[in-house]
């Protein structure tokens, strides 16, 4: 593992500066920093995946969706204490990883997008026809107990929760496992060729991200406070966490971190002029520009920047 | 038995129609368009605006809605799909971005609340307790008149052979001296004029929705991913089992299972037979 | 010398007063979506009565402010909605056109700001219940429509006077959509149609709200051999209307259609509704309006020239309850002390007469008030009456029903009734 002073120095400023930030802006600006806190988790998780091994999964909302529904249920319905309930989400979603992972094994590219496609419109299904005396049917659940109340308190709570998953897969990234993940992605048979078990690899790499997504999944529906399969189980959904990844640069952890940042006060610094839908409008396009422009993401704009500087130095 | 019967025939020659703009892309394209949900977003909306409110005669609005669906294919290919190089997974990826923008676009146009579409053709028809609204029977024969026109096209006409040619394998197409660029952007307009087309017959069969490019899309991607790539028998076979099972599982067990089946359909068959039921052939 | 620095001194203050009086001012935060018929009802309540209070000098000699948070209906983004207008915007009330599901996402963080919020257009008993079982947390929070209990208590009214007595129909068959508001109506109208209206219900069929394809949902409902179909629908709801028209299917049904509730809806379904009848919160389309009411809409009218032409009921709400809520802000000298806001917010009484007959009452129902007809209390909920003559305040709802030419009108409860109850005319009378 090569880590270098000058990365440690980085995190370690951007630690500090999320550890101040409460002291700098308002309420209202923590508030947009939570939700593009959980979407940097749950981009860090499809990247993981797909950014990695070159899996590309359309079904990530399924994981999420595993991981809230079955913490949602077990404090809402059965009156589990939440200590309890957010580890079984999470070996609930893992379990979810491994069912993705199956198709996986037998086909690549395009189909596997759909078919975690598939499994995204299942669960929408399913969950409004089975149980829906448990699931809540179409509408889902209100009034699930909450980790935190008060701005500052969730900031705090999402920020610990979202910077240790992106140190530990930054740390993971650097060992040998974490490269042969991204050589997955480069060319399967070479993987294979070298000796490497591909299936065990990508099963690590399946399980990982489901591990982040439910955790994630199950954090972020008891900082909402309510469930529906609406907002969960849905295009725009899966939109905004893959067009977040891919907009900071797929492939790395401060991409997707960037990218969910970007796209999170982007969308919020429009609310004053844009109120409805124009907003998406505005955001998609630009999601769009800079996918056609540069698909490596804004990270390698970044590097491209500092580059430019270096040489004219 | 005779209402599920119809409902299934007709349900499944729009399913077709839909489906084959989708399949075009895919096996001659080689890539997935998951934009293709708003040429029938875009072709139905294009219809009301003309047809309902500017009251433009139903044939003009149909013909609009080609032409608006043509249009957008081309743009497509040339501004996305082709500066992208053919790499599957930046087209996959940017026409969903697309397909979200295109969807802003509406709303903010049309606003977020449902359109009715009036019928078409105005009126119903009662067989022994089964109700056959004209406009669904005039959807599913023109669905059918224009499947097999493509299927004259591609089997008769030059291009259409050199759409087969490239289809099987680009490569060889080229070396024998097609011009794959412009085949291709042939087919994407000819897609785009199908899915436009699809949907305005979906739209009358439904409604007209800013976020009604999802479910066509599943289905279609269901129709493809079943029938295996770039068939046309298989595309038609495939689109009639989808509509049939959708109208039984509603009729007999529940309506909100409808779906269900689908997409267990979509899962069983790729993980089981990746290749689709019918394997590949020509387009 | 000291002429001068008394000059300076009156200056300065002055200059401090105008300064404060400018900077001081009451900021109301609209929450709901602004690509809806819905949402825009309310905002636009909401923005004529502002304008009319600031021209009248303001509240408290302070000028109103509106700011908006969408929510797309959308239980998420109405968090973030809630969120943004608490937080960033910090405003001192919030008035809400948002649809059931969304308000209950969003209650919880209303819970937790303390901020006082008046709820146009939801109408879930379940949050008249938190009120009762929670009047600390919910002290904050009013809801001026009707509860749909009390909706839905005077439509099984209704069925008995009209659909039976008069139609002589005897069973049911409920379409319901999966919603908070569909699940509570249906709960409601499953238990009492039987009991006091003596109509057997058949059978229960629930749908998604994206359904498009009701073909088979229709046949499944005549199956079941029931006179006539009850439908819940309040989301996407010129969908099932229309497709009842175009299918031309040949039983009669009545029920919940929110957007027939819009003048739009004639245009929206191409003139595919006629026939449709709906249960309409006060005051709906067809309903005959007291000069007052008349007055805020020809306002409206003048000012808005996009949909909705008419604002549906809650922009009445909005216009109506948005005053009462700055009424109860100068008696209890602001929104800061939430409980005096509150106190002061259930006296306040508003009574509308038409041809020297009550006609519309906004107020709201006393902590102890138990309703004589349902025998329970409901708290914070908009007053209304359940028995004729109506006398008490107007009735919870009423029955409007679209005919084929494309007229609207009420036709139930009688005293508020312009219309006769009809079948279209594909449909074959019993």
């Amino acid at each position: 593992m090569r880590l270098r002073w000058h990365h440690l120095a980085l995190w370690a400023a951007l630690v500090l500066g999320m550890l101040l930030l409460p002291y700098l802006v308002g309420n209202g600006t923590l508030r947009t920093m939570i939700f593009a806190n959980y979407l940097a988790i749950f981009a860090i998780s499809w990247d993981v995946l797909s950014g990695r091994t070159g899996y590309v999964s359309f079904g990530h909302p399924f994981l999420i969706g595993i991981g809230a529904y079955t913490t949602a249920i077990l404090t809402k319905r059965f009156d589990v204490p939440v200590e309890i309930s957010i580890p079984l989400a999470v070996v609930a979603t893992m379990v979810g990883g491994l069912i993705v992972l199956l198709p996986a094994l037998r086909i690549k590219g395009s189909y596997f997008a759909l078919v975690t496609l598939a499994f995204m419109e299942l669960m929408y299904q399913l969950v409004q026809v089975i149980r829906p005396d448990l699931t809540g049917g179409t509408r889902g659940m209100s009034g699930l107990p909450t980790l935190t109340r008060g701005a500052v308190n969730g900031f705090y709570l999402s920020t610990a929760l979202m910077l240790a998953i992106a140190i530990s897969m930054w740390l993971l990234m650097r060992t040998r496992l974490g490269i042969a993940l991204a050589a997955i992605g480069m060319n399967e048979e070479s993987v294979r060729g070298s000796g490497l078990s591909v299936t065990r690899l990508k099963t690590f790499a399946f399980i990982t991200s489901a591990f982040i997504a439910g955790l994630g999944g199950a954090f972020y529906i008891h900082y909402l406070g309510s469930i529906a399969p609406r907002a969960l189980f849905d295009i725009n959904f899966l939109f905004t966490i893959i067009v977040a990844a891919l907009i900071g640069g797929a492939g790395t952890v401060v991409g997707p971190l960037i990218g969910a940042f970007f796209l999170t006060f982007l969308l919020e610094f429009l609310r004053p002029y844009l109120p409805g839908a124009e907003r998406y409008f505005v955001y998609g396009g630009m999601a769009l520009l800079i996918y056609m422009y540069q698909p490596k993401g804004i990270i390698a704009l970044f590097e491209a920047g500092l580059g430019r500087l270096g040489r004219s130095r | 038995m005779l209402q599920i019967l119809i409902q299934g025939f007709l349900l499944s020659g729009l399913y077709a129609l839909i489906a084959m703009g989708f399949t075009l892309i895919f096996s001659v394209g080689r890539v997935l368009d998951l934009a293709y949900g708003a040429y029938l977003l875009i072709g139905g909306y294009t219809y009301f605006h003309f047809s309902q409110t500017l009251g433009f005669p139903a044939a003009a609005g149909l013909a609009l809605a080609a032409v608006v669906g043509c249009a957008m294919g081309l743009a497509k290919f040339r501004l996305i799909v082709k500066p992208l190089g053919g790499g599957h997974v930046a087209v996959e990826i940017s026409t969903l971005i697309l397909a979200v923008v295109l969807q802003a676009g509406v709303v903010l146009v049309f606003g977020d609340s449902s359109k009715i579409l009036l019928p078409i053709v105005p009126g119903v028809e009662r067989l022994e307790g089964a109700t056959v609204p004209y406009s669904n029977l005039l959807a599913a024969v023109a669905s059918w008149i224009i499947l097999l026109g493509l299927y004259c096209f591609v089997r008769f006409t030059h291009t259409g052979r050199a759409m087969q040619a490239v289809s099987m394998d680009a490569r060889g197409a080229v070396i024998s001296g097609i011009d794959s660029d412009r085949i291709n952007a042939i087919t994407w307009m000819i897609s785009g004029a199908l899915g436009a087309l699809g949907g305005v017959f979906f739209a009358s069969y439904t409604q007209l929705y800013p976020g009604m490019w999802v479910a066509p899309l599943i289905i279609s991607v269901a129709v493809v991913i079943v029938g295996g790539i770039g068939s046309i028998i298989g595309t038609l076979v495939v689109a009639h089992i989808v509509g049939f099972m959708e109208i039984t599982v509603s009729a007999l067990i529940a309506p909100e299972l409808r779906g269900v089946v689908t997409m267990l359909l979509i899962i069983g068959v790729l993980v089981l037979r990746p290749r689709g039921l019918f394997g590949r052939e020509e387009i | 010398m000291f002429r001068g620095i008394s000059v300076f001194g009156a200056t300065l203050v002055g200059t401090l007063a105008v300064a404060m009086s400018a900077g001081a001012q009451i900021k109301v935060g609209f929450i709901g979506s602004l690509s809806s018929d819905t949402g825009l009802s309310t905002l636009r309540g909401a923005e004529i009565a502002i304008d009319e209070l600031n021209a009248a000098g303001g509240v408290m000699g302070q000028r109103i402010s509106l700011v908006t948070a969408d929510t797309g209906e959308d239980v998420t983004e109405g968090i973030k909605a809630y969120e943004y207008l608490a937080e960033t915007e910090e405003v001192d009330f919030i008035i809400s056109g948002s649809i059931d599901d969304v308000s209950l996402g969003w209650l919880p963080r209303m819970q937790e700001y303390r901020i006082p919020t008046l709820d146009t257009w939801t109408s879930y008993i379940g949050i008249i219940d938190m009120v009762v079982e929670e009047p600390e947390l919910m002290e904050p929070y009013f809801m001026n429509i009707a509860s749909d209990e009390a909706l839905a208590t005077l439509y099984i009214n209704f069925g008995a006077d009209v659909l039976k007595a008069r139609m002589g129909w005897e069973s049911v068959v409920i379409l319901a959509e999966d919603t908070a508001f569909g699940g509570a109506i249906t709960g409601l109208v499953t238990d009492a149609l039987a009991p006091v209206a003596g109509i057997e219900v058949k059978d229960t069929i629930v749908y998604d709200i994206g359904t498009v394809d009701f073909a088979p949902i229709f046949s499944k409902a005549q199956a079941s051999g029931a006179d006539f179909i009850y439908q819940v629908s309040s989301v996407n709801s010129q969908v099932i209307s229309s497709q009842y028209v175009k299918l031309q299917v040949p039983m009669p049904m009545t029920g919940v259609n929110v957007s027939a509730l819009g003048l739009e809806y004639w245009d929206d379904t191409g003139g595919a509704g006629g026939g449709i009848s709906t249960l309409s919160p006060i005051p709906s389309v067809g309903f005959e309006l007291d000069p007052v009411s008349q007055e805020f809409v020809d306002t409206y009218q003048a000012r808005y020239d996009s949909r909705p032409k008419l604002p549906h009921f809650n922009g009445f709400n909005a216009y109506h309850g948005l005053k009462q809520a700055m009424a109860a802000a100068e008696e209890a000298g602001g929104f800061g002390d939430v409980s005096a806001w509150a106190a002061a917010m259930e006296r306040q009484d508003l009574k509308l007469e038409k041809d020297g007959k009550l006609w519309l009452r906004y107020g709201f129902w006393g902590r102890d008030q138990i309703e004589p007809v349902t025998q329970r209390t409901y708290p914070h909920n908009a007053l209304f009456d359940l028995e004729p003559p109506y006398d008490f305040a107007q009735p919870s709802m009423v029955v409007v029903q679209w005919q084929e030419d494309g007229s609207v009108g009420v036709v139930y409860p009688p005293e508020y009734a312009n219309m006769d109850f009809s079948v279209p005319s594909w449909v074959p009378v019993k």
